[in-house]
């Protein structure tokens, strides 16, 4: 039996940031991870996040994967992979399985942060290979680049499904609905827009009633649920697909922790049963501590700072952090996650359906129905202003924890001010440069830079374009609405790539000036050559 | 808990529905209205259902289905499903063939 300070199980964003700062303690800990690669999910998170600079804001997640991972090798973290952990037993002991060998390790401290598993719902059908979850679809597009499918069905409307229906929209796939049995879009706004204005619908208060095949999955019916939440009749819609992809939840996997003995709670808001812990992480048991979903459903940048904490607290514990210095590094961190729960989308806000955001401007209800910001509310957004010249807009309207737009702005044209849940407004009396910074900052791909009229009845609309390949210039196409209506000819003037933007093309095209607030959009109209499939 | 446990308790008569022969546990194939007609038989714990049946039992050990056979002995009962105690988290996590657990390292108890 080996023993080691501190024993980690998960390689995930939770499991790491505990290993780093143990180590920086000078704790020599181990981490365990089932998996051929560490990172647990933060490798298939292509997407920029969102926070602030403490939370690595408007990094894409896998980069800070790459950076953990870096961070961890360069303390010494001894990192075990294909490794599963079977059993956690009293004296902090653990079995583990390594190819055909199982071996047992003791830690002084242990941290649990295996994370979660996805949610399945059952219909008929559900069992028809096509059937997958949507963090399945996220593994194959994003780490295999596999398509799951051509035509693809998602249920659910979290950020889960949101940002996975986007990823296989970028993987060429054909994303035909998506279906939410609840009346609310669930994840954020601007998550929804970027998938409603690709032209893909959604469907709140619809579930599916039947996936249609024999062998794999050929089809699939949806119908609308009244208030009672059945199936209303005669509201059926048939859709031909071969994937249907679940994202209906995460429910925490936290058998480790009621094997070890911690006392366990049922909490739906935490998704399932979780071990009860202190502002620690320190469970029941003395000196096993618990860190990301697997203590309650969030994401990786609270999962990180959740880690560093038990991290630091199972150093404390264990001798190797004078109690001034984990006071001062703790409220450092407290601090960071305090200002992640904060807004409409925190822990403590789930299930409520504010009406207004906190600057007191009605909420876009269409965002919520149908994913988009209807021409018609967009202008009451602080973001949203009219201005001679190149400017800025920002269609950023729900109060979420982030403002990396001020921070690239070199010319301050851009607020959010201390409170990093505000939304941002922009300011006309300092000229914008047309750099485009925020636009390729934007997390949510809610930054547009306008300039309303040339002089000849036409406006330029500069979007953030992640899609391959790139039009081109002088190419013509369409420019699209919000909901992704085809609107009207749109030439593009303009492709910009930079390091700096981080692989957020800027495309910048020509419509009517009647358009300048409504394309928001491109999709190019080039005939695809006989015999070549899309994407080649 | 109590409650729970009191099998004196008319939960009513088992009534077929529709839908009962939907596979609810893909491990082990169990159905919807076999998950039922157990609570009927008697079987008011997770714990219990998981013994009768096997839910939970196979190889994903009621990672994908233990949620929602909890709703479904919870509905049947009539109570919530946070009122039922999880099944019991055992040593091997994930599935470990025999021959595996021969080649154990020796001499590590203690």
């Amino acid at each position: 039996m080996e023993r080691y300070d501190l024993v980690v199980v998960g390689a995930g964003p939770a499991g790491l940031s505990a290993a780093i700062e143990a180590a920086k303690c000078g704790m020599h800990p181990i981490v365990f991870d089932e998996n051929a690669k560490p990172g647990g999910q933060l490798f298939k998170q292509i997407h920029k996040f969102f926070g602030s600079k403490e939370h690595k804001a408007k990094i894409r997640g896998f980069k800070i994967g790459e950076e953990l991972l870096a961070e961890a090798q360069s303390l010494g973290v001894k990192v075990e992979l294909d490794s599963i952990v079977m059993g956690l037993f009293p004296n902090k002991e653990i079995t583990v399985k390594k190819g055909d060998a199982i071996r047992h390790y003791k830690g002084d401290a242990i941290l649990i942060a295996t994370g979660a598993s996805e949610n399945v719902v059952p219909f008929p059908g559900w069992t028809l290979p096509g059937v997958i979850g949507a963090g399945a679809a996220q593994t194959m597009v994003n780490l295999h680049r596999v398509q799951p499918g051509r035509k693809i069905l998602m249920l659910g409307t979290g950020n889960v499904g949101l940002v996975v229906s986007f990823q296989l929209l970028q993987a060429g796939c054909d994303v035909v609905a998506l279906v939410d049995a609840a009346p609310r879009v669930g994840g954020y706004g601007v998550h929804a827009a970027k998938v409603a204005r690709c032209g893909v619908p959604l469907y709140l208060s619809h579930t599916i009633v039947k996936v249609e095949g024999t062998d794999c999955v050929t089809g699939v019916v949806i119908a609308e649920v009244g208030t009672d939440w059945k199936t209303i009749p005669g509201s059926e819609k048939h859709f031909d697909v071969d994937t249907i992809c679940l994202a209906v939840g995460l429910s925490p996997m936290s058998q480790l922790a009621q094997m070890a003995g911690c006392r366990m709670v049922n909490d739906s808001r935490k998704g399932g049963t979780v071990p009860v812990c202190d502002k620690y992480g320190e469970t029941s048991e003395k000196g096993i501590f618990v860190a990301g979903d697997v203590s309650g459903i969030e994401e990786a940048s609270s999962a990180m700072i959740e880690g560093r904490i038990a991290g630091i607290s199972a150093a404390y514990a264990q001798g190797f952090l004078e109690q001034e210095k984990l006071e001062a590094q703790l409220a450092e961190q407290e601090a960071a996650l305090e200002s992640l729960r904060q807004g409409m989308f925190a822990p403590q806000n789930r299930r409520k359906t504010p009406t207004e955001t906190e600057e007191g401007i009605t909420v876009s209800t269409n965002l919520l129905k149908h994913g988009f910001v209807a021409d018609n509310e967009i202008e009451r957004f602080p973001g949203v202003t009219h201005t001679s010249g190149i400017h800025p807009v920002i269609e950023c309207t729900q109060n979420i924890p982030c403002n990396p737009c001020q921070d690239v702005c070199p010319k301050g044209c851009i607020r959010v001010g201390e409170h990093i849940t505000a939304l941002p407004v922009v300011d006309n009396e300092v000229p914008c440069i047309g750099c485009g910074m925020c636009v390729a900052a934007c997390s949510g791909q809610a930054i547009f830079l306008v300039n309303e009229d040339d002089g000849h009845g036409h406006a330029t609309v500069t979007l953030p374009y992640e899609f391959l390949p790139l039009p081109e210039k002088g190419e013509t196409g369409t420019a699209l609405s919000r909901k992704g209506d085809l609107l009207c000819e749109a030439e593009v003037v303009g492709v910009k790539t930079s390091k700096a933007f981080d692989h957020t093309n800027l495309l910048t095209i020509k419509v009517p000036a009647d358009m300048a607030y409504k394309a928001r959009f491109y999709k190019r109209q080039l005939p695809i050559p006989c015999g070549t499939k899309a994407g080649e | 808990m109590n409650r729970l446990n009191d099998r004196s308790n008319s939960i009513g008569e088992f009534v077929p529905a529709p839908d009962d022969n939907l596979i609810i546990c893909r491990c082990e194939e169990i159905t919807k209205g076999e998950i039922r007609q157990a609570v009927h038989d008697g079987m008011y714990e997770i714990t219990e259902i998981r013994r009768y049946l096997r839910v939970g039992m196979g190889l994903c050990q009621g990672q994908t289905c233990g949620k929602l056979v909890k709703g479904i002995v919870a509905k049947e009962l009539g109570v919530s499903p946070s009122d039922l105690e999880s099944a019991t988290a055992r040593s091997p996590m994930r599935p470990v063939e025999m021959k595996i657990f021969g080649n154990e390292e020796r001499g590590s108890h203690g």
